[in-house]
C-alpha cells in the first residue's frame, strides 16, 4: 500500500456535518480493509465552512476513489506521498476537531 | 498434541464471516504455523457434518485433486466441479480444502467458479495455503487477483505464536520456552516437535526436531516410516499391506508416538514437514526401490499422476512413458494446462529411447501445453525440435500444421519476422499436398498476421482465401474462423458495416456449430474492434455479450473485460473503469494487461489522480517488444495526452510523433486522428490528412463545434468538452465538473480566468446532499436501511448515518414523516 494525502477543501458546511461523515468513513473503510486506510486528518478552518487534508493508505488512487463515493466524501486532489519526515509527533488534538478524529 | 493457543479471534472471525452468507476464505500462514489446526478446530467447535479434500505435494498433482477426495460425481470441467460441489454444499455446507498452494490448474479453476458463486449460498468454504510460497507468478495468486473483489471471498492470516503462548506449552515439559521461542520463531509444528523429541539440546532446525523424534521409535517402526514417507499426501492401508508386510506391526506404535496419524483408508504423517524431513533421511538407494515396489503395487489401480511420480523416481523410464503422457492428456482435458506441460516435460526427459515420430508427436503436444500457460519461449523450443523430426520423417503434414501454429507463439514472444516465415512456410508445404482443414488454417493464421499487423486489405485478401477453401471442404469451423478475420480486417479498415456483418456471420456458424472458441472469438473481435473504432454502443454491447458468454464456461475473458474498461473510459463512466482495468492488469495475458493499464493511465491522466506513469510506463514496456500498431498506437495516444494534462508540450508532442508514422502508412483513422491532435495541439503539427477520423478532422479544420457534435454523437462526453475547452469555451465547464475531470478543468478556469478551486456543490432542498436525497428516494418507498444499504453497495450503517441526518434535517422523527415530507419537498418527482 502507498501513502496518500488527499484534500478536500471547504467539503462541510459545520463541524457537525464533517462527523457524520467521519462516521460513514469509519463504516465504509471497514468493508475495504485490503485496500484502504485511514491513518489520521487535519481539519480546516475555511471560512463559513470545514475542510480537511486526510491521510490514508491505499492499494491504489482508485481504491481511495471508490472509499470516497460510497462515503459520500468529497476529493479535490489525491497526491501520493513519497517519504515521511517525522520531526515531532501530532500535537494533542484541539477540541473543537475531535468531531472527525 | 499443542492445544490451541491465540486463535480465539481468528475462530471468531470465521464465526462472524460463516454468520454473512456464504464464503470462500483463504487461510493463509507458513508451513506448520497452525492453519490446519486452526480450520479444524473451527470445524469441531461448529459441530456439523464437514467435507474435506486435500491437495498434494506432488509436480505434477492430480487435476482436480482435493475434489476427488469428496466422492462425488464430478463431470470432468471445472463448472460441473464447481456445481457439483455447490449442490453438495447444500447439504453439507462447510468445505475444508487443504493445502491449496499445490493444487493443480483444474482445482484452481475450480476455486474461481466457487468464489464467484458461493454468495448466493450459506456454505462456508476454508482452503488453507502457505502465503510464503505463493510469491511471483504462482497461480493461486492471480486467483486471490482475479477473486479481490468478489463479494464471497476472503483471506484470513494465521500469525506464528508469541513468546506467552511457547512458554505455556512448554512449561508442563519443564523446558525453556524462552529459547524454544527464540529459535522456532513461534512455529507451532516446531514447538510441538521439539517439545515430543524431548531431547537434551534443542534440534537446530524442524527436520532435526522431527528425525530425533522419529529416532526414538524401535528399528522396524522407523523402516515404516521410511515406506509411508516416500507417498505423498497418505498411505493406504491396502499399499503398506503390500510394500511393507514385515513392517505393518509397527503401526500401531507409529500412531501412539503421534506421528503418523490415521487418515481415512489410510495413514499419513502429521504433517508434511515430518513427511519431508523422514523422506529426505531415507538413503537414495532404498528410496527409488521403495518407489518401484510402491509403482508395482498401485499399477492395477493407481491414479495416473501418482504412477507417473512414482515411476519417475523409481527412475523407471518405460512406466514414465506409460503413464506421463496419459496424466498428461487427462489435465488437459480437465483444462489443467500447467500440470499437463509438467507431465509431457517428464515424459520427454524420459524419452531418449522413442522412435522419432512418438518424440516428435510428445513435443509437439508439449509446445501446445506451453503456449496456453504462457510459457512461449519453452513452446517455440519444443516447436522446433518436433519440427526437426517431422522433417528428417518426411511427413510434411505435420510439419506444415505445426508450423502454421508456431506464428501465435512467435508474436507472444514479439519474434514477428519468424512469425511471417513459419506461417508462409507452412502454407509452402500444406499446398503441395491434397487440400484438407490443416491449409485452411495456414491461411487464416496468414489473414490473422495481416490483421494483426494491420495491412487489412491483405487481411482480407488472405481471409477469402481461406474462406474458398473452407467452402470446398465444407469445413464449418474454417468458415467461421475466415469470416472472423475477413470481417475483422474490414472493421479496422474503418468499414464498419462490412465488418459486422462478416463477423455476425461468423458468430452465427459457430453458434451452429455449438463451437465456444468460435464464439467467443467472433463476440471479442466485435467488441474490440468495434472500440478501437470509437463504435462505443455496439462495442459495449458485444464485450458485454463476450463476457456474459465466456465467463460461465471458464473461457478467457480478460481482453473483454480490459476493452470494456476502455469503453466506459471514453464513454464517460469513469467509476466503472478500475474495478475491470484492475482486474486484468494482474492477469499476466500481456494484450489484456497493456490494455487494462492504458485504461487505469488515462482515467488517472484525466482525474489528475497519482500513478499514471507507472501504468503507462509499463504499458508501453509490454507493447515495444510486438511492434504493432494496435497496441503502440494506443499507449503512444495514451502517453501523449498524459504528458499535455502534466504540462509537458514537447513530451506530448514527441509521444504522438513515435507512431504517428506507423498509423499513416497503416490509414488507421483513429490512431492517426488523435496523434495527428496531440500533435497539433503542441503546435507541432503542419498539416493533417483529411481521411483521419471525422472528430478529429473537423477539429484541426477549425470546425469546433462539429467537432464537438460528433464526439457527443459518439457518446464521448470527456473528447466533446476537451474539443470546446481546446477553444477556450465555457460550455466546456459543466461537462469536465461533473466527470471530475480535475487538469483540463483547471487549465480552462485559468485561461478563461475564473477562480477556482471548487465551487460549494449546489445545495438540494432542505440542505440535503445528493446522497442522502437518493437515500431518501428509496425510503420513501417503503425499503428498510438493510435493503437500501444494498441497493446502494453501501455498508448497512453507513446509510443509517444518512437516514439519521435525513430525519434531522427534514426535522421530522419517523421514516413515514420523512416520505411525507420528501413528497411536499418535491423531491420525488424529479426523479
Amino acid at each position: 500500500m502507498d501513502t496518500y494525502v488527499i484534500l478536500r477543501r471547504s467539503g462541510w458546511r459545520s463541524p457537525e456535518e464533517l462527523g457524520e461523515a467521519a462516521a460513514r468513513s469509519t463504516a465504509e473503510g471497514e468493508r475495504m480493509e485490503d485496500d484502504i486506510r485511514w491513518i489520521r486528518s487535519y481539519v480546516l478552518e475555511e471560512g463559513a465552512r470545514v475542510g480537511t487534508v486526510c491521510i490514508y493508505q491505499a492499494s491504489s488512487p482508485e481504491a481511495i476513489r471508490a472509499h470516497a463515493a460510497a462515503a459520500d466524501l468529497p476529493v479535490d486532489e489525491i497526491i501520493r506521498v513519497v517519504d515521511t519526515v517525522l520531526v515531532r509527533p501530532d500535537p494533542a488534538p484541539a477540541p473543537t476537531a475531535a468531531a472527525a478524529s | 498434541m499443542v492445544e490451541l493457543l491465540e486463535r480465539g479471534e481468528l475462530l471468531a472471525q470465521l464465526d462472524a464471516t460463516r454468520a454473512e452468507g456464504g464464503r470462500l476464505v483463504f487461510v493463509g500462514g507458513e508451513a506448520g504455523v497452525g492453519k490446519t489446526a486452526l480450520v479444524h478446530a473451527f470445524a469441531a467447535a461448529s459441530g456439523t457434518p464437514v467435507l474435506r479434500g486435500a491437495c498434494e505435494n506432488l509436480t505434477t498433482p492430480t487435476p482436480f485433486g482435493p475434489f476427488l477426495d469428496l466422492g462425488l460425481d464430478l463431470g470432468d470441467e471445472a463448472r460441473q466441479v464447481a456445481a457439483a460441489v455447490l449442490d453438495e454444499l447444500r447439504r453439507t455446507p462447510l468445505l475444508i480444502l487443504e493445502d491449496v498452494h499445490w493444487a493443480d490448474g483444474a482445482t484452481l479453476d475450480a476455486l474461481r467458479v466457487l468464489g464467484r458463486r458461493l454468495d448466493a449460498t450459506d456454505a462456508l468454504v476454508l482452503a488453507t495455503y502457505r502465503d510464503d510460497e505463493v510469491e511471483g507468478d504462482h497461480p493461486l495468486r492471480l486467483v486471490f487477483g482475479e477473486l479481490a473483489t468478489t463479494r464471497a471471498v476472503r483471506r484470513l492470516s494465521v500469525p506464528r505464536l508469541s513468546l506467552d503462548a511457547v512458554r505455556e506449552l512448554a512449561e508442563p515439559h519443564d523446558a525453556d520456552g524462552g529459547a524454544i521461542h527464540r529459535l522456532t520463531r513461534g512455529n507451532a509444528f516446531y514447538v510441538t516437535e521439539i517439545l515430543a523429541a524431548g531431547s537434551e539440546s534443542l534440534p537446530e532446525t524442524v527436520r532435526d526436531a522431527v528425525l530425533a523424534r522419529a529416532s526414538r521409535l524401535d528399528p522396524a517402526a522407523r523402516r515404516f516410516l521410511d515406506v509411508v514417507s516416500v507417498v505423498p499426501a497418505r498411505a493406504e492401508l491396502w499399499l503398506l499391506e503390500n510394500v511393507a508386510a514385515a513392517e505393518l506391526d509397527a503401526l500401531d506404535a507409529c500412531l501412539a508416538s503421534g506421528v503418523l496419524r490415521a487418515d481415512g483408508d489410510g495413514v499419513a504423517f502429521r504433517h508434511e514437514l515430518a513427511r519431508l524431513a523422514v523422506e529426505s533421511a531415507v538413503a537414495p538407494h532404498r528410496r527409488r526401490a521403495l518407489h518401484g515396489e510402491i509403482l508395482a503395487a498401485l499399477a492395477p489401480r493407481g491414479d495416473l499422476s501418482r504412477l507417473a511420480h512414482h515411476a519417475e523416481e523409481a527412475g523407471d523410464a518405460g512406466a514414465v512413458l506409460e503413464y506421463a503422457p496419459a496424466a498428461a492428456r487427462r489435465a488437459a482435458e480437465a483444462s489443467a494446462h500447467r500440470e499437463a506441460a509438467a507431465q509431457y516435460a517428464r515424459a520427454i526427459r524420459h524419452a531418449d529411447g522413442l522412435a522419432a515420430g512418438e518424440r516428435a508427436s510428445l513435443l509437439a503436444a508439449y509446445a501446445e501445453e506451453t503456449h496456453l500457460i504462457g510459457s512461449h519461449a519453452v513452446s517455440a523450443e519444443a516447436s522446433l525440435e518436433a519440427l526437426e523430426h517431422y522433417r528428417a520423417l518426411g511427413d510434411t503434414l505435420r510439419q506444415g500444421d505445426l508450423l502454421a501454429r508456431l506464428p501465435s507463439t512467435y508474436i507472444s514472444l514479439g519474434r514477428n519476422a519468424e512469425a511471417e516465415a513459419a506461417s508462409l512456410e507452412a502454407i509452402e508445404l500444406l499446398e503441395r499436398l491434397p487440400a484438407g482443414a490443416e491449409l485452411t488454417n495456414a491461411y487464416c493464421m496468414q489473414a490473422s498476421l495481416r490483421m494483426l499487423n494491420r495491412d487489412n486489405a491483405d487481411g482480407v485478401v488472405w481471409g477469402r482465401r481461406a474462406l474458398a477453401a473452407a467452402d470446398r471442404l465444407d469445413d464449418e469451423e474454417g468458415r467461421s474462423f475466415a469470416l472472423n478475420m475477413i470481417g475483422t480486417s474490414h472493421l479496422m479498415a474503418g468499414e464498419i458495416d462490412r465488418g459486422v456483418e462478416f463477423l455476425l456471420r461468423s458468430l452465427e456458424l459457430g453458434r451452429a456449430q455449438d463451437n465456444e472458441v468460435r464464439i467467443n472469438s467472433a463476440l471479442g473481435m466485435l467488441g474490440s474492434g468495434l472500440g478501437e473504432m470509437y463504435e462505443l454502443e455496439g462495442a459495449e454491447i458485444y464485450l458485454r455479450e463476450q463476457i456474459a458468454f465466456g465467463e460461465p464456461r471458464e473461457l478467457f475473458v480478460g481482453y473483454a473485460q480490459a476493452w470494456l474498461a476502455c469503453v466506459h473510459l471514453y464513454g464517460g463512466r469513469w467509476d466503472e473503469v478500475a474495478p475491470l482495468a484492475r482486474a486484468v492488469v494482474v492477469s499476466r495475458h500481456r494484450i489484456s494487461e497493456i490494455t487494462g493499464l492504458i485504461a487505469l493511465g488515462r482515467l488517472r491522466a484525466r482525474r489528475g489522480d497519482p500513478g499514471v506513469h507507472e501504468a503507462l510506463d509499463q504499458a508501453l514496456e509490454l507493447s515495444l517488444p510486438g511492434g504493432h500498431l494496435q497496441r503502440l498506437g494506443h499507449v503512444r495516444a495514451a502517453r501523449a495526452e498524459a504528458a499535455w494534462l502534466a504540462g509537458d508540450r514537447e513530451q506530448a508532442a514527441e509521444e504522438a510523433r513515435a507512431v504517428y508514422p506507423l498509423a499513416l502508412e497503416k490509414r488507421h483513422l483513429w490512431f492517426a486522428g488523435e496523434l495527428a491532435y496531440w500533435q497539433w495541439r503542441a503546435g507541432a503539427l503542419d498539416e493533417a490528412p483529411d481521411w483521419i477520423a471525422e472528430p478529429y478532422r473537423l477539429q484541426l479544420g477549425g470546425d469546433t463545434d462539429a467537432a464537438a457534435e460528433a464526439w457527443r454523437g459518439r457518446l464521448c462526453p470527456y473528447e466533446a468538452a476537451r474539443t470546446l475547452a481546446d477553444a477556450d469555451d465555457e460550455a466546456a465547464l459543466p461537462e469536465l465538473e461533473r466527470l471530475g475531470a480535475r487538469p483540463a478543468l483547471t487549465a480552462l478556469r485559468r485561461r478563461l480566468g475564473l477562480r477556482g478551486p471548487r465551487e460549494a456543490t449546489r445545495d438540494n432542498p432542505a440542505g440535503l446532499t445528493s446522497r442522502e436525497l437518493e437515500v431518501l428516494v428509496l425510503v420513501a418507498q417503503g425499503l428498510r436501511n438493510a435493503d437500501v444499504a444494498e441497493r446502494l453497495v453501501l455498508s448497512p450503517r453507513t446509510v443509517d448515518h444518512h437516514v439519521s441526518a435525513i430525519l434531522r434535517k427534514l426535522k421530522v422523527r419517523t421514516r413515514g414523516e420523512a416520505a411525507v415530507a420528501a413528497d411536499e419537498l418535491g423531491v420525488l418527482q424529479d426523479r
